[in-house]
């Protein structure tokens, strides 16, 4: 039993985070350059897990999590979601980027997030996911509330590929937590940062009591998510018999701490955290998208 | 990262399990600290003689040696097996004796330690004053040093098991004129020692588990300061980190059993039906599971570093506000059961009534705020 990272998963972590700062800000997550689905995959970002005749690299969930937890805190393409799903469990390997639909339970149009430059789309069901192929033209690509993720629609098709295995959808919502988990550390970086710059009253607002307990209060809930991600991950690489639920609760709890935090973070900054031009906002709208991929219902939570 | 356990450990985990249904007494741990002090040092001392007292202690002073991760794997299969609450044994085994261990001279561990793992010597804790509560610095309780004894005047308060205490966790002010943080002293106080009074104090729940208690020209070696005159708030720091660290294991442990009872008890009376008691105890197994991850988490930094992450505050927060939400669940889900309650009931009333403690004793929900706004975040210090 070890929860800590060992030096190889701390090593990639950290590559990802300088990498990240360099081409890949928070800042920057409205408009990302062109080609960066391409240095992505260079990177091999979505096939960490994906079998080595995938072109992946065949690590763990625990060190995929790690990763995709450094993305997400920069608000990284939603389709690096889907990618590494479709990358890891697709024996045909798909060749690019796989766009994500939220799930329906019956045959009807799909939303579908991040289609820009997809050559698919996934969809996780409960027990499988889908891959269809991507029919939609660029001209029908409209904007999502989060600045940094464009969205289709398109009508349920045959399904190019199907993958029966319970772990595929489940490690759609490990990914989808590790992302929360990022944006939940993101929102409560910037608003410790921000009170410990922010003068009133002649001192930093953080030595206020009101806002460094809201400040100690988002660093507990990233806390927790981040832990039980952990836990989640390793539950799914050992394939443990609770692996559902485990990831269900990694799933639930980042995403709160994901949209609490994104909410905290605006009351910290005030008057600026409202407005188009400083960042908070985009943590929050992050926030609120997660919360519709893969999420943890109650009954995946009390069942057996 | 793995949350798989060695063979080894699997085998302790299964001796663990084995011993405690075998062993784990069937009549319940009377509820008030007087009725229970002869159930506590007889349960203390069973668990010694089998070798289950003290499993991560050196073994030079009576425990085993073992790892912190068999320590929790003993507490796991403890709270599984239902054994009772440590009780009077509390300060010593988690705070008080893992103190002296890091602190004490070689005479003070070889005496002391071996006792406390027996069960034969209880302890308190008196660090709180009437004037000192949260702001611990404030502490007035005075020790004149005359010759090589320290004579010991003024009072605590909320100290739990005074009534029954043989030794005391006792920080007071040695230096003459001193203020705040310097010139204390964490010292081993006799509480058999003439001069001192005890005046239990009940509890809203109707259990007298802690006390006032008075020191009047109460007379104690000098050698029995530990970590160095003057040093006490070093000393009491180190104490406190015990006690809101990894003290708390078995606590965490037991509340992975409870929201087992509580889903158990919806499914049953059929309150699980409405939606919004479904959520929350989804909700809440989820954070009980965040709490086991959390825990695990600080234990392997602990294997990994020989120290616990600024985290432990972490976790200590965020399991003492969950305890009282799984105590408020219960109450809830009992229904008008709550308005038959009467002192001395020992049911989910009682816990409820208790777990208000969790959020103030050992440091309030609101130090621990400042503690980890401070500490983890960089936030400038109010205080
Ligand atoms: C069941 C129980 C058992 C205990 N056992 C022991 C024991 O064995 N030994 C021992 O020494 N002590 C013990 N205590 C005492 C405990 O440590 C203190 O109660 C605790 O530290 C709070 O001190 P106080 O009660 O004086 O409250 P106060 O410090 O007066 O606090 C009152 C309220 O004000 C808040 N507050 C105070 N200062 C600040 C601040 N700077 N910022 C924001 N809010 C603040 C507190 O959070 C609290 O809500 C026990 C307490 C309980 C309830």
């Amino acid at each position: 039993m070890d929860l800590t990272p060992n030096g190889e998963q701390i090593a990639f972590q950290a590559a990802t985070a300088d990498w990240c700062r360099d081409h890949m800000p928070l800042e920057q997550a409205r408009a990302r350059p062109d080609g960066l689905w391409d240095q992505l995959e260079a990177m091999g970002l979505p096939r960490i897990t994906a079998p080595e005749a995938n072109g992946g690299l065949a690590l763990d969930h625990a060190t995929e999590a790690l990763v995709f937890a450094e993305l997400g805190r920069v608000l990284a393409p939603i389709g690096l979601l889907s990618s590494a799903v479709a990358n890891r469990w697709c024996a045909a390997p798909s060749g690019g980027k796989v766009a994500l639909a939220l799930t329906v339970d019956a045959p009807g149009p799909l939303r579908v997030l991040d289609p820009v430059d997809a050559a698919a789309v996934l969809m996780p069901q409960p027990g499988s996911v889908r891959v269809f192929a991507i029919s939609d033209r660029p001209a029908a690509h409209r904007p999502t509330i989060d600045l940094s993720t464009m969205q289709s629609r398109q009508e349920w098709a045959a399904a190019a590929w199907i993958a029966d295995d319970i772990r595929a959808p489940l490690h759609l919502q490990l990914l989808a937590a590790a992302f929360a988990v990022g944006c939940a550390d993101a929102a409560r970086d910037m608003a410790a940062e921000y009170a410990k710059l922010r003068e009133q009253f002649e001192r930093p607002i953080g030595w206020f009591q009101a806002l460094k307990h809201i400040c100690a209060d988002m660093a507990v809930r990233a806390a927790v998510a981040r832990s039980q991600l952990y836990y989640a991950a390793c539950a799914l690489d050992a394939n443990e018999a609770d692996a559902a639920f485990h990831v269900a609760a990694a799933k639930r709890l980042a995403d709160q701490a994901a949209l609490e935090n994104g909410r905290a973070n605006i009351q910290v900054h005030g008057g600026i955290g409202m407005t188009d031009e400083a960042h908070p906002h985009l943590c929050l709208k992050r926030a609120h998208l997660l919360q519709f991929i893969a999420p943890a219902a109650s009954a995946a939570l009390l069942a057996a | 990262m793995d949350i798989g356990f060695s063979p080894a450990e699997m085998r302790f985990r299964e001796e663990c399990c084995d011993w405690l249904h075998a062993n784990v007494p069937v009549e319940k741990r009377p509820l008030d600290a007087a009725d229970a002090i002869g159930f506590d040092k007889a349960w203390q001392r069973r668990l010694f003689d089998a070798g289950w007292a003290g499993i991560n202690w050196p073994v030079d002073y009576g425990g085993r040696g073992l790892s912190i991760v068999q320590q929790v794997i003993w507490l796991e299969e403890y709270a599984k097996a239902h054994a009772p609450w440590i009780g009077a044994n509390f300060v010593g085994i988690n705070h008080g004796g893992p103190t002296l261990i890091l602190n004490a001279s070689e005479e003070q561990k070889a005496y002391h330690l071996p006792r406390i793992l027996k069960g034969e010597a209880i302890w308190c804790q008196g660090f709180s004053e009437p004037g000192a509560g949260s702001d611990l610095a404030g502490i007035k309780t005075r020790g004149r040093i005359e010759g090589d004894e320290l004579v010991i005047n003024g009072s605590k308060i909320w100290t739990s098991f005074a009534q029954v205490a043989d030794w005391q966790e006792l920080v007071l002010r040695t230096e003459e004129g001193s203020r705040r943080h310097a010139g204390l002293s964490w010292a081993i106080c006799d509480m058999h020692a003439p001069g001192i009074t005890i005046r239990p104090i009940r509890k809203m729940s109707g259990l007298t588990e802690f006390a006032e208690v008075f020191y009047d020209d109460v007379r104690i070696p000098l050698a029995n300061v530990v970590g160095g005159l003057g040093n006490g708030w070093k000393v009491a720091m180190s104490t406190l980190s015990f006690e809101r660290g990894t003290g708390f294991i078995a606590d965490q442990v037991k509340q992975s059993q409870e929201i087992e009872e509580l889903i158990a008890a919806a499914r049953a009376n059929g309150m699980i039906k409405d939606d919004r008691i479904a959520d929350s105890l989804a909700q809440l197994r989820a954070e009980v599971a965040a709490v086991r991850a959390m825990t695990y988490r600080n234990i392997s930094q602990v294997v990994r570093s020989g120290q616990p992450g600024p985290e432990a505050s972490v976790i200590r927060l965020f399991t003492s506000e969950l305890g009282q939400r799984l105590e408020r669940m219960a109450v809830m889900l009992a229904g008008e059961d709550l308005l038959d309650f009467a002192y001395g009931d020992d049911n989910m009333v009682q816990d409820y009534l208790r777990g208000f403690a969790a959020t103030i004793a050992g440091g309030t929900a609101q130090i621990q705020r400042d503690i980890i706004g401070e500490r983890l975040l960089g936030l400038p210090k109010s205080r």
